[in-house]
């Protein structure tokens, strides 16, 4: 991994180099793979990025609510190379995006300390040969799965990237002095609602940003995780993430939706 | 009250022997049809011409050597070879029994797969299909598919036909990083760069394998790849990466378009949006 330019492993250059011979291979189900061709794109191959990441150490005060900055930057970082990767895996094979992305977290036995960020996906080009790239000239990618990309292609959206927002936050411990005072009344924690609250915001105001700056017109399908991963009760991460989107074109062809009762079970 | 004890055999080696040897001979008659699929399932392979026929099966164990666990660098080329040699004997072994019954391919094949220290087990169970009523077919035109039924059926109408299963393992060691190294990135954000290259590679091998036996079985491409990774039980310091995906290849001169139809379903439990063919 020395050259800066493109930090992919050997093995990748070897596999993709087979990948253009005219084979794809993709983690799509059949459902997905027909809608993705029903659309007008082709599969052209499974992409993915990793990114094994020692995450620093930064003190808490107990009783502080607070950002944890460099956790936060820790875990911005990893996923971004991880994203990276999978956009170069997938700009090598001159795809014009990633759909079905998935980001997973793995933790070794070997490496307590450290965390494996995942990102896959299924790269996919237009068969009409007209270029999809988004605004920055680079694949687009989306967590949509094959039946919402299909959705959307039908009222005329494109999707511009997968955005998120990241946010890892301690939440200051009450004294017991807190605790006592409000044992059998029927009270709001401000505190807590408070750093809950703005630690929600600051991701998700984030992920807000990097959808502006793919010039994007909103935000699809968007998931907000909380996660502790490693950190105790404390500390939680908040994740934003979602697929944004511009309107490329104003023709609408979805269809009315039938209803239908099934009688299925 | 007791249940009643099954009969137990008083020869097994005899009952075992006999098992086998009835696999050798082919039973061609439409009499009796045993399959692993449900109502829907079969209606929905009916509806393209095809049935089931019979389940069928292919198990292999590989042994691997002593010790080639006990930590060491880069790949444990033994195990990953193992791996490769287990799949392609059950795959062997399945396409025998679905040739011997009259299939033509074997469809919703579950795959079963564990690594021991001493071994690794491959073992695939599926139900045999065919064109209703056609003859019996040589065992290389026989494809092996981990696809349900109803996608083998969607595939179908859309154009494309399953080749068979494409697999691709490779195991690897982690990376040591000594004391040192430790303590001087104990309180760093930073990228473990040895160890992201290890596992990358260790993934994209996998999957280059699994490419390999595609293109191996002229397809020119590979759905629902399913990539499970993770460490060893007996042995947390060896990595396991192993591909599989069924290969595909376009039957018809181009795609068919399957025109999908929207629908809500007024199903209070179901709301999910879902779209159907199938006309």
């Amino acid at each position: 991994m020395s050259n800066p330019t493109n930090d992919l492993p050997q093995a990748t250059e070897h596999r993709l180099e087979e990948l253009e011979k005219g084979l794809f291979t993709s983690d799509l189900s059949v459902n997905e793979f027909l809608l993705i061709k029903e659309v007008g794109f082709h599969p052209v191959g499974f992409v993915m990025g990793s990114s094994i990441y020692h995450t620093g150490i930064q003190t808490r005060k107990w009783s502080q609510s607070q950002e944890l900055t460099k956790l936060t930057e820790a875990m911005y970082n990893a996923r971004e190379l991880a994203m990276n990767r999978m956009e170069e895996e997938a700009a090598e094979l001159g795809a014009d995006g990633v759909v079905g992305v998935r980001l997973d977290v793995n933790y070794y036995e070997w490496g307590k300390d450290a965390a494996e960020f995942i990102a896959v996906g299924t790269a996919v080009k237009a068969e009409d040969g007209v270029s999809r790239l988004n605004q920055l000239g680079k694949p687009f990618t989306s967590d949509l799965s094959g039946q919402d990309f299909w959705t959307l292609r039908q009222t005329g959206y494109m999707p511009q990237g997968l955005v998120m927002g990241t946010c890892v936050y301690h939440i200051a411990h009450r004294g017991i002095g807190q605790t006592l005072g409000t044992t059998g009344q029927n009270v709001e924690l401000p505190n807590f609602t408070q750093a809950l609250y703005e630690a929600r915001e600051l991701a998700m105001t984030r992920m807000q940003d990097e959808a502006a700056r793919l010039g994007a017109s909103g935000i699809v399908g968007v998931r907000l995780e909380e996660k502790s991963h490693q950190w105790g009760s404390h500390t939680i991460e908040f994740l934003a993430l979602g697929t944004a989107v511009t309107k490329t074109s104003e023709e609408m062809t979805l269809a009315k939706p039938t209803t239908i009762i099934s009688l299925d079970n | 009250m007791s249940a009643p004890v099954p009969e137990i055999p008083l020869d097994l080696r005899a009952e075992v022997r006999r098992a086998v040897a009835s696999l050798d001979h082919e039973s061609r008659d439409s009499g009796s049809m045993t399959s692993d699929l449900s109502i829907d399932e079969e209606l929905n392979l009916h509806s393209i011409g095809w049935e089931p026929v019979a389940l069928v099966s292919g198990v292999s164990v590989f042994s691997v050597p002593v010790g080639c666990w006990n930590w060491g660098q880069g790949e444990i080329a033994v195990a990953s070879a193992a791996q490769a040699h287990a799949f392609h004997h059950a795959i062997t072994r399945i396409h025998t029994e679905a040739a011997n019954v009259g299939g033509h391919g074997v469809v919703g094949v579950h795959i079963e797969r564990l690594v021991y220290s001493t071994h690794i087990e491959v073992s695939l169970v599926g139900t045999a299909v065919r064109p209703v009523g056609a003859g019996a077919i040589n065992g290389s035109g026989i494809f092996v598919s981990d696809l349900s039924a109803r996608d083998f059926t969607l595939l179908m109408i859309a154009g494309w036909e399953p080749l068979g299963l494409a697999t691709g393992a490779s195991f690897v060691f982690a990376p040591r990083r000594s004391v040192a190294t430790v303590l001087q990135q104990q309180s760093q954000n930073v990228e473990l760069t040895n160890f992201t290259e290890a596992m990358y590679s260790a993934r994209e091998s996998a999957m280059e394998r699994m490419q390999q036996s595609a293109l191996a079985m002229h397809g020119t491409g590979v759905v629902e790849v399913k990539v499970v990774e993770g460490p060893m039980r007996f042995a947390g310091h060896a990595v396991g990466f192993v591909a599989v995906g069924t290969v595909v290849r376009l039957a018809k001169t181009t795609h068919q378009l399957i025109h999908p139809t929207m629908v809500v379903s007024l199903n209070d439990q179901n709301v999910a949006f879902d779209a159907q063919t199938l006309a």
